[in-house]
């Protein structure tokens, strides 16, 4: 093998882009039926019938039993973190998501701290990932009581669900 | 029925997070070429390659095509394998699945990564499952961006594993400065291996304690790299492996399987079933199978050295559990009386394992190398003091949910 790389030493940079253009993709009307609840603030899980679990929000498939989850069940607004990781303050130059600053954007407050959360809300068994606000990330724990912090006027999307709370 | 196979031949590259030296092809058939001068079999005697990396890493979408020529391919049978973080683990047990099956008598396994040749490391096309759809598809409903942030920026900056950690904080009483504890014992046993990246001799709990915090529980010394590297092993059925090889590294054991998606969204933005990822049913029974296979009844005591698959401190914890290496939320406790170092009861990771060193579709194909080093007593520095019977090689990616186990001896056991 050496004699190819005698010839050219070191690699060498090329400038170029990838643009993967657009993309098709089988969605699922499970995720309209979920944000139609978010915007009458009701929590929408699908319903296992051979294990009875309850997932949120709700999907087509039972994991482990393979059943089709095709029965709904309303889960309360209220539940408990099973887990969070909390963030160090953000700052400016600190984060890129899809290209943007999130400080320089204003989604993040500078110096803010980040708290992910797994929610387990009562009535559900499954975790459900967000965030966790107005809360003193020293006192954030496992076990903690948390309940959906809604926006003013929900919309029917998403974002309807800002994140959770302390109780 | 099936015969029996042995590793004969282990060949590594130099590990750092640039070979601009070289490029993927040579790369990749340095490995080659290093593991068949170890087993002493020319070229010509390879009947098969079964080969490797992350889908799309390094902006190539079928690297085995241009490095074909290069690790003397054509004319050969050649298989190539990704399974995510497990592509390395999958890729040596094809190799052994060509022999064992009686297909081939001698195939060379051969992983890689080379994540420096591109900026954006391959993550857009290589680590989105389903995510891309999923994600616009979502984002048509009204996704909050900062909740995008928080999970996809914060969270993914230390991997899913940061999730696990805290699951297994919580179950098993461990603390952050146990993390602190594996990451440095992965850097001083790196600093023992020539081919490894992170290497630190002497490097000390507190070392590591002082790095900045990513996101709590990790900090930026419990991280892996990002290497560019590739490991090979050449694999050859019974005969052959007597006649090569002084002391061959047997298969005696292997299984691989999955759980469900068990970390944030599953598909169209589904909730998930596994209220623990941590748990990681997927390793407790493919660890079950092989051991079931290898004629293992009892791994505490007849499991000499464990290569487990840890990007993550924790993760070296957790899965040295689901191996059925340490009774359930102990692990921590082993490593606090320094059982898993080099020298101890139940050496973990004596190579500095992923988490000195990942060139993530090589490196489950090197925690078996490692094992079969260990075997055939030839890990140099960092070989265990103590003769080495069995040993158990781990590999876990594919989001969160795909494990590979291959335990190796010094005998066939049957
Ligand atoms: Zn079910």
């Amino acid at each position: 093998m050496g004699y190819v790389k005698e010839e050219r030493p070191m690699t060498i940079g090329v400038e170029g882009t990838w643009n993967i253009g657009s993309y098709h993709y089988k969605g699922s009307r499970l995720i309209e039926e979920y944000v139609k609840g978010l915007k009458q603030k009701k929590l929408i899980g699908s319903f296992c019938p051979g294990c009875g679990k309850v997932i949120v929000p709700p999907r087509n498939l039972c994991g482990r039993c393979h059943r089709i989850m095709d029965r709904r069940k309303i889960v309360s607004n209220m539940g408990t973190i099973t887990c969070f990781i909390v963030s160090p303050p953000i700052e400016k130059g600190k984060l890129k998501v899809l290209g943007m600053d999130p400080v320089e954007t204003g989604l993040i407050k500078e110096g803010e701290v980040v708290i992910p959360v797994f929610v387990k809300f009562d009535g559900s068994d499954s975790n459900t990932d967000t965030i966790l606000l107005n809360a003193d990330p020293k006192a954030v724990h496992i076990g903690m009581r948390v309940k959906v912090l809604w926006v003013k006027e929900p919309q029917g999307a998403l974002s309807d669900f800002e994140g959770v709370e302390p109780v | 029925m099936r015969r029996n196979v042995a590793i004969i031949g282990c060949g590594q590259t130099k590990h750092s997070s640039k070979r601009r030296d070289v490029n993927l092809a040579e790369m990749v058939s340095e490995a080659v070429y290093n593991a068949l001068e170890d087993a002493q079999v020319s070229p010509r005697d390879v009947d098969a390659f079964v080969v490797g990396n992350m889908q799309g890493f390094g902006g190539i979408a079928q690297p085995e095509q241009w490095l074909g020529d290069s690790i003397g391919a054509p004319g050969k049978s050649v298989i190539r394998i990704a399974t995510g973080g497990t592509t390395g683990g999958s890729v040596g047990q094809g190799a052994y699945y060509t022999v064992a099956s009686g297909l081939h008598d001698v195939a060379v396994a051969v992983a890689w990564e080379k994540h420096s040749d591109s900026k954006e490391a391959g993550a857009t096309t290589g680590l989105l499952h389903v995510g891309l759809g999923n994600f616009f598809h979502a984002a048509s409903y009204g996704l909050s961006l900062k909740n995008l942030v928080a999970t996809s920026a914060v969270g993914a900056a230390a991997g899913v594993a940061v999730y696990q950690a805290m699951f297994y904080m919580y179950r098993s009483g461990c603390s952050i400065e146990h993390f602190d504890m594996v990451a440095a014992k992965a850097r001083r046993n790196a600093a023992k291996n020539k081919y490894a990246h992170l290497q630190w001799p002497g490097c000390t709990q507190e070392d590591i304690a002082k790095t900045e915090m990513v996101v709590y529980p990790f900090r930026y010394g419990h991280i892996c790299p990002a290497s560019d590297g590739a490991s090979a092993i050449v694999v050859a059925e019974e005969n052959l492996a007597r006649k090569k090889a002084r002391q061959p590294a047997w298969f005696k054991g292997l299984a691989a399987y999955s759980d469900e998606e068990n970390q944030l969204q599953s598909e169209n933005f589904g909730g998930v079933g596994v209220l623990d990822p941590s748990e990681q049913k997927g390793c407790w029974m493919s660890a079950t199978k092989a051991y079931e296979m290898a004629g293992i009844k009892d791994p505490k005591k007849e499991i000499d050295i464990a290569e487990v698959y840890q990007p993550f401190p924790s993760q070296e914890l957790i899965f040295a559990e689901r191996l059925g290496l340490f009774d359930e939320g102990t692990a921590w406790m082993a490593l606090e009386k320094g059982e898993t170092d080099i020298d101890g009861r139940m050496p973990l990771d004596p190579s500095g394992g992923v988490n000195a060193t990942n060139a993530i579709g090589s490196t489950a194909l090197q925690r078996i190398l490692e094992c079969a080093l260990q075997i055939m007593g030839k890990a140099e520095e960092h070989q265990v003091p103590r003769k080495v019977h069995n040993a158990v090689a781990h590999g876990w990616g594919g989001v969160t949910s795909y494990i590979t186990v291959t335990v190796l001896g010094d005998s066939p056991g049957r």
